[in-house]
């Protein structure tokens, strides 16, 4: 049994369609990531599978429970955590109070010195939670999403406002939670965290599921064409580039193909032939991001490829 | 399916734990934070010895000749219940709401009637603890007897604390920010405090009396007051003002029932987070 199943969903806020029949399934264990611009539905999606909205149409499963039952909502509630994007904590608790109080709500909570240690915050315990850093507060967030000890965990842009090392952090503390068997669903603007957590992939825009898979094949990413870019270290005195190539104006020559290794085959040998010095060779297949930009529809800007010039003969 | 059901329901003995234990946080919550404290708490106790210092030994042909002191006890004791039930608890809710933290709240698995139980509750403490702390106040500072009929006291109070509970919640629904809610629920709440009455006696005939006695405010106080102090033709029960009451509580319940929203009212600016959402009650809340 999948821990989520949707199907066809579709939900409608005053006559705007946010989710216009969106289909996925996220299996036990794993962590699953949701990814797509501002208003694309990500949110509408999280919050109707956490039985906060309610649908207009489709088929939802949580945990096996239909989360808009509310006969069963508090059995579904006592199994998932949710950390949501807007920070919320009261403001004169301590952090232990905090985390003991929610703990309460929940039949098997985890303990809450664990907790404490598990996002950092042990030495913050008897301060008020006001007296936190951002960063801080957001740890304690996480915290209090997974105090309840949840089968499946709700992150909701988990770590906007995060520093680096703090970003680490928390996906530490998600990869401890997934190794214990907790399945995750992630909705993330980092193409980064995507990949550094997620097992698979959905891009969702304008309400439709647009693309899914592993972070690495998402899109044809493994089977599309790479980006080969060099430059000459003797810029003009050079023979012509035997293969077509664009060049910008800062000397950098790109070549766009699927066919890498008789490329450079070409390439390198041409170099040893004519004694032309090829500085800066970089492989390169589409990162996940230059995917999802092509998935969501961004047009690159026409300048910069005003700014390059073809050359070469074929 | 009926143990399921149950389970959604209610669970007995271990649910009403739950309860308790959130009212211990929403005591620690309230009594943590000084300005909601000391507003609702303090001014009470500060404006009755200010004002019973300085004319509560005048005499007001209002209130048929009688000490203004012996009508200021009560009236402070309905103040510290309206400012608790109403003021204080719609600004919060508010605050709540705004931050975030209904929406938490409705995701965790604390049951909505566990939650309203426990608000209530809480502001029923504060009220009682207010109305102890103003009573011992009158008598020892002021000469103040105890109320005269204590049945019709605590009816009044009672029913005056649900009342305005339900009118704070309705309140509450109607504001549409965080920034607005200290301002609004508070000039609603001392405007009519002083056409009401609080500050000085009004006369019953007087237009004044007449346009605040729609309004619930003016009822807790006199109801208060008529099972406070012995008057010639006064019983203490206050029937009359106690339906008032009432009628605007079913009313605030039917708004709040109505309009109740878990989600933020306003919509969310960006992705800004950290402390700027957190200020005190009516903070301001940037980005």
């Amino acid at each position: 049994m999948p821990a989520i199943a949707v199907e066809h969903l579709t939900k409608t806020y005053e006559g705007v369609d946010a989710v216009k029949g969106v289909t996925f399934e996220v299996n036990e264990g794993e962590v699953f990531a949701l990814l797509g611009p501002n208003g694309a539905g990500k949110t509408t999606t999280i919050e109707i599978l956490e039985g906060f909205r309610k649908r207009d149409g489709g088929r939802v499963e949580v945990l096996g429970d239909d989360p808009a039952d509310a006969g069963t909502s508090r059995h579904l509630r006592e199994r998932i955590g949710v950390v949501l994007q807007e920070l919320a904590v009261e403001p004169f608790l301590s952090v232990r109070q905090a985390l003991t109080r929610n703990a309460g709500y929940y039949p098997n909570p985890r303990s809450v010195d664990e907790i404490l240690e598990l996002v950092g915050l042990a030495e913050k315990a008897d301060d008020r939670v006001k007296s936190l850093s951002g960063g801080q507060q957001r740890r304690l967030d996480l915290g209090l999403g997974i105090v309840g000890n949840p089968a499946l965990l709700f992150l909701d842009e988990p770590t906007t406002g995060f520093d680096p090392s703090a970003r680490r952090g928390a996906w530490d503390v998600v990869r401890a939670l997934t190794g214990g068997g907790t399945t995750v669903l992630l909705t993330t603007h980092y193409m980064d965290e995507a990949e550094a957590l997620a097992d698979r992939v959905a891009v969702i825009n304008s309400g439709h599921i647009i693309a899914e898979g592993t972070p690495e094949s998402l899109g044809g990413r493994d089977v599309g064409e790479s980006s080969i870019r060099f430059r000459l270290a003797d810029a003009d005195g050079h023979p012509p580039v035997p293969i077509p190539a664009t060049v910008s104006t800062n000397g950098v020559y790109e070549i766009k193909t699927d066919k890498e290794i008789e490329v450079l085959a070409a390439l390198t040998n041409w170099a040893l032939r004519e004694k032309v010095s090829v500085v800066g060779l970089t492989v390169e297949r589409l990162t996940l991001e230059d995917v999802y930009l092509r998935l969501t529809g961004y047009q690159p800007d026409t300048d910069s490829d005003a700014a390059s010039v073809s050359v070469g003969s074929s | 399916m009926s143990g399921t059901i149950l389970s959604a329901r209610f669970r007995g003995k271990a649910d009403l734990k739950l309860v308790g234990r959130q009212i211990y946080y929403e005591q620690l919550n309230f009594w943590l934070n000084p300005i909601g404290a000391i507003f609702t708490v303090g001014f009470s106790v500060v404006f009755l010895v200010l004002v019973g210092s300085s004319t509560g030994h005048q005499r007001s042909s209002a209130i048929g000749g009688g000490l203004i002191i012996k009508y200021y006890v009560p009236g402070f004791i309905a103040y510290g219940v309206m400012a608790a039930c109403f003021n204080t608890l719609a600004i919060n809710i508010v605050v709540r709401r705004e931050m975030g933290l209904l929406k938490r709240l409705r995701l965790s698995p604390l049951p909505t009637w566990a939650m309203l139980a426990a608000v209530s509750a809480s502001t029923m403490i504060i009220s009682a603890a207010q109305v102890i702390l103003v009573l011992l106040i009158g008598r020892l500072g002021y000469n103040v007897p105890f109320p005269h009929n204590v049945a019709a006291f605590v009816v009044a109070l009672v029913v005056g604390a649900v009342s305005f509970t339900c009118v704070g919640l309705g309140m509450s629904t109607l504001i549409p920010n965080q920034e607005a809610g200290a301002p609004i629920t508070s000039i609603v709440f001392f405007v009519l405090l002083f056409l009401s009455g609080l500050w000085f006696p009004i006369s019953a005939s007087s237009g004044l009396a007449k346009f605040s006695s729609y309004f619930p405010v003016r009822h807790l106080i006199l109801s208060v007051y008529d099972a406070s102090i012995v008057r010639k033709g006064v019983t203490g029960w206050s029937w009359h003002d106690i339906l008032v009451m009432a009628i605007w509580g079913v009313a605030g319940a039917f708004v709040a029932a109505r309009r109740w929203s878990w989600a933020p009212h306003q919509a969310k600016r960006g992705h800004s987070r950290g402390l700027s959402s957190f200020g005190m009650i009516g903070g301001r809340r940037t980005g």
